[in-house]
């Protein structure tokens, strides 16, 4: 199967739904005839114009409050936000108006608005480019946070928000977006709340976010030649969270330690940790771990900003001290 | 929302009843119809079922087994899966040293008196700072500080699927937690290693020090109960002459069944009036009926009415001719039955039972000797209900199978009287005084034991003798 980029299977997705959804248009900043910051609409606004490629001023709250009266009256908005952290600007439409509407209307106005834009800590982009923001959006009742790890997952899952009638905050991280992974032809969709059992384990369960898979299965792959068995499971959406596989897989290994690139403080891991414990109490043979970012803003030095993200050592470590509790 | 299991009201009469037996533990999934604990109350031990699923949850500082509680008493809840109990819906714990190790410990001193390093900040450190290290020294582990060992919920859970006894499995969690790995391990060791023996016997044993896993090797298979660590206690072989005589006995706390006649007999003793009439009959009539049952029975399944059934049919056609012996006071009224609710004292291995055949008048003997046979049977299981010894209005009691001729026997308050049955034994007897004749009959004594404050002597008597002629002629009471 060929492989591509998360951005490149991404954009196919966005292409493959323009072609077939007049109703869908992007708007950001740059990403008309340059192609978007990071090559997100690269050669779509060759193929369907600045009307439905529009580049904006830098006016967050004003774009995106206007595609938010678009989605209220029948278009297809995708706000290609570049960078979450520019995003914030806006909350007061994104939280008060695009992820109320549908409730506030009794559901007669639909809401299909997608956010998309990067994330992430890496690159040296220091504080203002590094948000991960996701614990943020989940803890909102409206919207759906979708965080893909992979191309794949990418492509499958960004098919699934274009189709749907929902706000979505659909999330890249920035040290993904050139990873490659196996993307076939064919079109697929990945649904809302389904997580992915990377990896089938018995000695523990580790749910790693966004990056933290890669870095989960090279520490399975370690502990794999001394006869431990980790099961690690991707979320792939915050909201709706499948916290059903978790909880098989909990009850399967009894351990649970959940790995994520951000702050733990009322995190996605202590939300996890809550609900394992509320409904698999019985199945757990340790105390819940998490294994976070430091609660810092992101520094620009690269030492500095290597030293805030979990790196390969703690996670093999933190699931050692996991097994051993 | 949890559901509420109360002391049942089992009976008519029933205020309160004693928790003899969890039949489900704490933890334990329950479905309808399931046991969920036997409860002893006017002498019948019953078995009270769950009409729900769920998890059987009892609180943690439940004192309720072994004592006797009014009905409608909390005993337990049924919670869903994953639900929390009432008793667990309780504000944060205080403040322990367990809780508050991190800080409590940071110059933790072990016996040497040496100083331990601090807690290192746990290499899982997470955003905010490190994780407290919250394992407390094993010195201070040991000096009693727990009672039991820390285990994980997932440890506890298999413990108990597989029915180990993990008060004293060594635990290898980081903390000296015992996880599930240690309790499967303990379970391949000694398999099913726990004896299978009641709550009620555990404590019994422990009272009365008899080694459970010693009798549990005498009995392999079997379920320890209260009985056999009460046999198992008593001394194996006589005593010489020589022990001194303190030593030369043993002490046995009251079962509860013994507890409840005890307290029976002495109430009647001590409220009653009673007066012993005795009188001899000639049974011999009442002798040919029966043998005439027995050979015309033969052929009939059916059992074949003991004496005890033909008298209990005869006594209530007395009673119905004599009411005031059907009565009984309550307050300061006289209760008069226009029902004869006869009951039969059963002796059985764990004492005494007065099963109750209701309104006897209406059955026919078949029919009484068809639920008497049932009821013996159920004294003698332990299995009676309450009902089934509730609402009794006049007992009989024979001992004639012990070569008994008269006795007094003890009112079954509240009722009026009760008559005993002595053997039916062949005697000469003179049946024609003119002609000097003698004849060999069959004769037995009847003695009724009645309480004076209800009826006076001549009355009782009058019944008695009624009693007497229907025996002698057993067909008189066809003529009613």
């Amino acid at each position: 199967m060929r492989e591509i980029t998360f951005t490149a299977a991404a954009r196919e997705a966005l292409n493959e739904e323009m072609e077939r959804q007049p109703e869908i248009f992007v708007v950001g900043e740059g990403i008309g005839v340059r192609g978007g910051n990071w090559g997100t609409t690269v050669g779509l606004y060759e193929k369907y114009g600045p009307m439905r490629l529009r580049d904006t001023p830098i006016v967050e709250r004003g774009f995106v409050g206007m595609c938010a009266g678009a989605a209220m009256t029948g278009a297809r908005p995708v706000v290609d936000c570049m960078f979450y952290d520019f995003i914030l600007d806006s909350m007061g439409e994104l939280i008060n108006q695009v992820a109320k509407m549908q409730y506030m209307s009794s559901g007669r106005l639909k809401m299909p608005l997608i956010l998309r834009g990067c994330i992430g800590i890496g690159g040296s982009s220091a504080t203002h480019h590094s948000g991960n923001y996701y614990p943020l959006f989940t803890q909102i009742p409206g919207f759906r946070v979708v965080l893909p790890s992979n191309a794949y997952d990418a492509k499958g899952l960004f098919k699934t928000a274009l189709r749907g009638d929902d706000p979505v905050i659909f999330m890249e991280h920035k040290s993904l977006l050139n990873t490659k992974a196996p993307v076939p032809e064919e079109e697929y969709f990945i649904p809302f709340g389904q997580a992915a059992v990377v990896r089938e384990g018995t000695s523990a369960t580790v749910v790693a976010i966004g990056t933290m898979v890669r870095k989960t299965q090279d520490a399975a792959d370690i502990l794999a030649k001394e006869n431990v068995s980790i099961e690690i499971i991707d979320p792939r959406t915050l909201a709706p969270l499948d916290i059903d596989t978790i909880l098989q897989s909990v009850h399967k290994t009894g351990r649970l330690l959940i790995i994520d690139e951000t702050f733990a403080p009322c995190g996605i891991g202590a939300e996890i940790a809550a609900q394992v414990m509320a409904q698999g109490f019985d199945d757990l043979d340790a105390p819940v771990q998490r294994l976070n970012g430091l609660h810092t803003p992101t520094p620009y030095s690269p030492t500095l900003e290597a030293a805030v993200i979990p790196n390969a050592d703690q996670v093999l470590q933190s699931i050692r001290d996991l097994l051993a509790e | 929302m949890a559901i509420e299991i109360v002391m049942p009201k089992l009976g008519w009469t029933m205020e309160e009843g004693t928790l003899v037996e969890w039949m489900k533990q704490d933890g334990e999934a329950v479905h309808a119809g399931d046991i969920m604990f036997t409860v002893e109350s006017d002498k019948a031990l019953q078995e009270v079922e769950s009409f729900e699923d769920g998890v059987f949850r009892i609180p943690p500082n439940s004192d309720v087994l072994g004592k006797t509680v009014p009905v409608g008493t909390v005993l337990a809840y049924i919670t869903k899966a994953g639900e929390a109990a009432p008793f667990e819906q309780i504000p944060p714990p205080q403040p322990t040293l367990d809780t508050f190790a991190g800080s409590v410990l940071q110059q933790p001193v072990n016996e040497g008196g040496s100083k331990l390093p601090p807690p290192q900040p746990s290499p899982i450190a997470t955003g905010e700072g490190a994780t407290p290290n919250y394992s407390l020294p094993p010195s201070l582990v040991q000096n009693g500080k727990h009672d039991l060992p820390n285990i994980s919920p997932r440890a506890r859970r298999v413990a108990h699927e597989l029915g180990v006894d993990w008060a004293n499995v060594n635990g290898s969690g980081r903390t000296g937690r015992i996880v599930e790995r240690d309790i499967r391990a303990a379970a391949s060791v000694v398999p099913s290693s726990a004896p299978q023996i009641s709550p009620v016997a555990k404590r019994a044993a422990e009272e009365l020090g008899v080694d459970v896993s010693a009798l549990a090797a005498q009995m392999p298979g079997q379920r320890i109960t209260r009985e056999h660590v009460e046999r198992a206690a008593l001394p194996i072989s006589a005593p010489s002459i020589s022990v001194p005589a303190a030593q030369n006995e043993t002490r046995t706390p009251i079962p509860r069944l013994r507890q409840v006649i005890a307290e029976r007999m002495n109430a009647s003793s001590q409220t009653t009036a009673p007066v012993t009439l005795t009188t001899e009959v000639d049974a011999t009539e009442l002798v040919k009926l029966r043998q005439g049952l027995k050979a015309t029975g033969q052929s009939d399944t059916r059992p074949v009415p003991s004496y005890n059934d033909l008298l209990a049919k005869l006594v209530g056609e007395a009673l119905a001719q004599h009411p005031q012996l059907n009565a009984r006071i309550e307050g300061d009224e006289i209760v008069t039955s226009n029902t004869v609710n006869m009951g039969f004292a059963v002796d059985t291995e764990r004492g005494l039972f007065v099963p109750v055949v209701r309104d006897i008048r209406s059955k026919s003997i078949r029919q009484i000797a068809a639920e008497g046979v049932a009821l013996v049977a159920n004294a003698r299981e332990g299995s009676l209900k309450s009902d089934d010894m509730n609402g009794g209005t006049f007992t009989i009691t024979n001992l004639g199978m012990y070569e008994i001729d008269a006795f007094t026997p003890i009112i079954n308050l509240p009722q009026c009287a009760i008559l005993g049955v002595g053997r039916i034994v062949p005697k000469q007897v003179v049946v024609d005084v003119e002609a000097e004749k003698v004849a060999i009959r069959h004769m037995l004594f009847l003695s009724l034991t009645f309480d004076h404050r209800l009826v006076d002597g001549a009355p009782a008597a009058r019944f008695l003798q009624t009693v007497k002629r229907f025996i002698e002629q057993p067909y008189l009471w066809l003529m009613n």
